[in-house]
């Protein structure tokens, strides 16, 4: 079998979710045995014209990136969105709810215009066909490993449904609420083995929502459990306004969701 | 109980003996951890908590953890089955989780023997510690009565004070005791005074769901109850119900390659029903799509799927899953419901008429032949009998008895109606000797006749009866109910066989039929003919092949002796008709006639309520139907 070649790029994004890749160091290596890097920006200087597999990272939020996604889309056989803003926007998209001309004069008071924006901040499948993700702020790198290895060995990514919950009660985690806190765990994909709940945090959804989320359901908790209507918008769009967005397009809680493309 | 024998020992013997225990096995109770109270292994008996909280997950995660290898293999094709059992003593088990594991037990050993949880199990100890009291507000092992295990442990310890006092109900859990714990004298009285606290303490909170032993029954009655959908309104599908549950046991089965790409996992992790994409199928049909449908499937295989199968509530009452609720999902509000709306259901469907018959009066008898009588019979309040051809009555002579008679007029809005009465038994022998203006008691109009389904059914097909001697009269309301209107018909055909022409009921009928021509015959035949016995002669089955009958266009039906049946349908399924459309008139002995004596029951079908009609295709596996 000879090895897939694989690219990194990158678009708005901090590239954290690269550089947790680079951490992976030993299995890094080991994943070598499967994958060839042919360009990884912050990892090397080559660059390569072909590739298999395209792992893009950030949102898609300038036009003129169009191009370049394009072309990645055009030479890979399979694009990977790596990490919350390229899956699903991430924070990036949290500025979607404000006019471009707000948002360009809150950030750059002196020189709006100073840098080309869209009006939204979108996830690259807001530019491109994605066929899998890697979900998280920053990515689980074990997952980012598991994804690539069942698309190597040409399994479904394999990522997981269910909510959050789901392993925050299989590590035996009182549930958060009893703390008074809240949290968005029930709505949330997990496979990040609830890393935030089981580490004192609250989970504020980087990893997207569940196919078929009780979102109703989701707002009548928080508010019986103290907040108003703001604030859980707020919790709920700080990585997720493209996704809620989607859901209200829908008409909200329907019971039929859009299909997941990716992960069957 | 089959309690082995009984035992008390300090407290701190006990925990002395768990110390002394440590070198032989690990030790599994309820510890702090990471600010967690949760059970897990110790390696300092002295830290096992002893008072109860509620942990997050019951202890089954040591016999059926999380996630657990249950195989290993080489891309190269070695593979070998992995289960990883080790010595361990499960110590400070709650009643309520013991009665969970016995459900496990009972759920991993059936059919094909579990090897993973089973060696598992037959390694360990387990040691419980009785309740004094319910644990709190969530709590509600006493409503589902598994407060008080008689099995799934090996010992159960009763805090007496300064010692526990031990039950102990398996060798295995003999050879610990006097292994490793210091024995007192058993003090019973103490016994005795903690069982009686703790019934008490228990009564106090509540008894038993209401109906509790025929939950499966009103489950099944509430399939459509719209708590289904008020419920799964608010349900996220988050699994944490199934997640922290004792006896949830199903899961999933995920392969993982290790990255070398040469030797891998094969892993079973917890999986719930209530997660969408559990009856998910790899071509994306989801035979489980619907919360509510996922509402009902988890409640349902606690208190009525698995619960026919274990002959009790397989739900333990132990309240993880009411504290693990963000929506505030609880089986006991669910299972409260469903048991008032059926209780309601049942008082409405009261009737207090039920077994009150009213009065008539014969107004007409004819004798047919030497064994039967015709009568018509008026309602004395005037009202109309209201019956559907095929349905009989329960009519009765007071101080006689009451006879299950069906009624052979057509359906009228008339208050007479008519029937055919053999001379066979007490009530029938007196009636034989009553005449026009006496009086009987009538029940009914009971039964399932030949309904509108039927008849619409019958429209338009060539319609074959076949009667055999008294087997006429019950035929005869819908004979000539549809004689009335032929031309809704392809083709009437009657077939009638006696064994005498002296047993020819309705002559007079009869002759007017055969007169009637147009798409209406008459095929009549006697076993003994005698001289003036014109037509012909010989068994029913003869008569089956002179209808002409296209057995795609056909329905047969068909009452006569028991013996007739067998080679009446033999005939017609030689003829290529279908079992489908042969409906069938069945007599058995009937006392009640609403669905409550037993008498005429065919296996789970009772013969009053569902026929005497039945669709022969319904009936024909039943061994005892005909």
């Amino acid at each position: 079998m000879s090895k897939p070649k694989v690219a990194f790029f990158d678009f708005t994004s901090c590239e954290g979710c690269q550089l947790a890749i680079l951490n992976l160091e030993t299995e890094l290596l080991e994943l070598l045995d499967i994958i060839d890097i042919v360009e990884f920006r912050e990892a090397m200087s080559e660059k390569s014209d072909t590739y298999d597999i395209a792992v893009i990272e950030g949102s898609f939020s300038r036009d003129k990136d169009l191009k370049r996604l394009t072309k990645i889309r055009e030479t890979a056989g399979v694009v990977i969105a790596l990490g919350a803003c390229a899956h699903i926007g991430g924070i990036n998209s949290l500025r979607n709810n404000q006019t471009r001309e707000d948002v360009q004069r809150i950030v750059y008071p002196d020189n709006p215009t100073l840098y080309e924006t869209n009006k939204k901040a979108l996830p690259i499948s807001g530019a491109i066909k994605v066929d899998a993700f890697v979900p998280g702020c920053p990515v689980d790198v074990k997952e980012f490993v598991k994804v690539v290895k069942n698309l190597v060995l040409g399994k479904a990514p394999g990522l997981p449904t269910y909510p959050v919950c789901v392993e925050c009660k299989m590590n035996e985690n009182v549930c958060v609420y009893e703390y008074g806190k809240t949290c968005l765990g029930p709505i949330v994909r997990a496979g990040c083995n609830a890393v935030c709940t089981s580490n004192g945090g609250v989970c504020i959804g980087c990893r997207g929502l569940i196919p078929n989320p009780n979102i109703n359901s989701q707002k009548d908790i928080m508010e019986k459990y103290g907040l108003n209507m703001d604030l859980i918008l707020d919790s709920m769009n700080l990585f997720m306004t493209e996704e809620n967005k989607a859901g209200q397009e829908q008409a909200p809680c329907s019971p039929m969701p859009p299909k997941e493309a990716a992960n069957g | 109980m089959t309690t082995v024998f009984n035992k008390q020992s300090t407290k701190d013997a006990v925990f002395d003996g768990l110390e002394k225990a440590l070198g032989d096995y690990k030790i599994a109770a309820i510890t702090k951890k990471e600010g967690k109270v949760l059970f897990d292994y110790v390696t300092d008996v002295r830290k096992i908590e002893q008072e109860y909280t509620p942990t997050v997950l019951s202890p089954k995660k040591f016999f059926f953890p999380q996630e657990e290898v249950i195989l290993e293999y080489t891309f190269d094709g070695k593979v070998s089955a992995k289960t990883n059992p080790e010595k361990i003593v499960l110590f400070g088990i709650r009643p309520c989780d013991i009665s969970g594991m016995k459900m496990l037990d009972e759920a991993f050993s059936e059919s094909h023997g579990d090897p993973n949880y089973l060696s598992k199990r037959e390694n360990s100890v387990l040691i419980g510690i009785d309740c004094k009291s319910v644990c709190d507000k969530d709590a509600f092992c006493y409503r589902v009565n598994s407060q008080n295990p008689e099995t799934g442990f090996d010992i159960m310890l009763h805090d007496i004070g300064n010692d526990y006092s031990m039950t102990v109900v398996s060798e295995k859990g003999k050879e610990f005791a006097e292994s490793y714990f210091d024995s007192e004298i058993f003090d019973y009285a103490a016994y005795a005074k903690f069982n009686i606290e703790k019934k008490e303490a228990f009564a106090k909170a509540g008894g038993p769901f209401e109906d509790l032993d025929i939950l499966p029954e009103i489950f099944e009655e509430n399939t459509n109850h719209k708590i289904w959908e008020t419920e799964a309104e608010r349900c996220l599908s988050c699994g944490s119900c199934i997640m922290v549950c004792p006896t949830c046991y199903c899961f999933d089965v995920i392969d993982e390659l290790a990255l070398s790409m040469k030797v891998g996992d094969r892993l079973r992790r917890w999986d719930a029903c209530m997660l969408r994409s559990f009856a998910e199928v790899a071509g994306g049909e989801n035979f489980r799509e619907e919360v509510t449908n996922r509402v009902k499937h988890r409640i349902n295989r606690k208190f009525n799927f698995l619960m026919k199968k274990h002959n009790q509530a397989v739900c333990i009452g132990c309240g993880r899953c009411v504290r693990a609720c963000l929506a505030d999902i609880s089986p006991v509000t669910i299972v409260e419901e469903l048991t008032k709306t059926s209780r309601a259901l049942k008082l409405e469907q009261r009737n207090d008429d039920l077994y009150l018959p009213e009065k008539v009066t014969i107004t007409k008898v004819e004798k047919f032949t030497d064994n039967e009588k015709f009568f018509e019979v008026e309602f004395d309040n005037g009202k109309s009998l209201g019956h559907e051809p095929g349905q009989f009555v329960q009519l009765s002579i007071l101080g006689i008895g009451e006879a299950a008679i069906s009624i052979s007029s057509p359906p009228s809005f008339g208050s007479r109606f008519e029937m055919v009465v053999r001379t066979v038994g007490d009530v029938t022998r007196k009636l034989h000797t009553l005449g026009k203006g006496d009086n009987l008691f009538i029940r009914g109009p009971f039964g399932h006749g030949f309904d509108e389904q039927i008849q619409k059914k019958m429209e338009g097909k060539h319609i074959l009866f076949i009667a055999g001697g008294i087997g006429y009269v019950p035929l005869r309301s819908l004979i000539n109910l549809t004689l009335k209107h032929p031309d809704k018909y392809k083709k009437i055909s009657i077939l009638y066989g006696c064994k005498t022409p002296g047993d020819q009921m309705f002559k007079d009928e009869l002759q007017y039929i055969s007169s009637l021509g147009g798409n209406i015959e008459l095929l009549e035949t006697v076993d003994i003919p005698d001289d003036k016995w014109l037509k012909q002669s010989g068994v029913i089955t003869e008569l089956i092949p002179m209808s002409k009958f296209d057995h795609l266009n056909t329905i047969a039906i068909i009452c006569g002796p028991p013996v007739m049946y067998k080679f009446v349908i033999q005939t017609l399924k030689r003829n290529k008709l279908t079992t489908d459309n042969m409906y069938v008139s069945l007599e058995r002995r009937m006392k009640c006639g609403v669905g409550k004596c037993g008498h005429c029951q065919i296996e789970d079908l009772y013969v009053c309520q569902c026929g005497p009609v039945f669709r022969f295709s319904d009936i024909e596996d039943k061994e005892e139907a005909l």
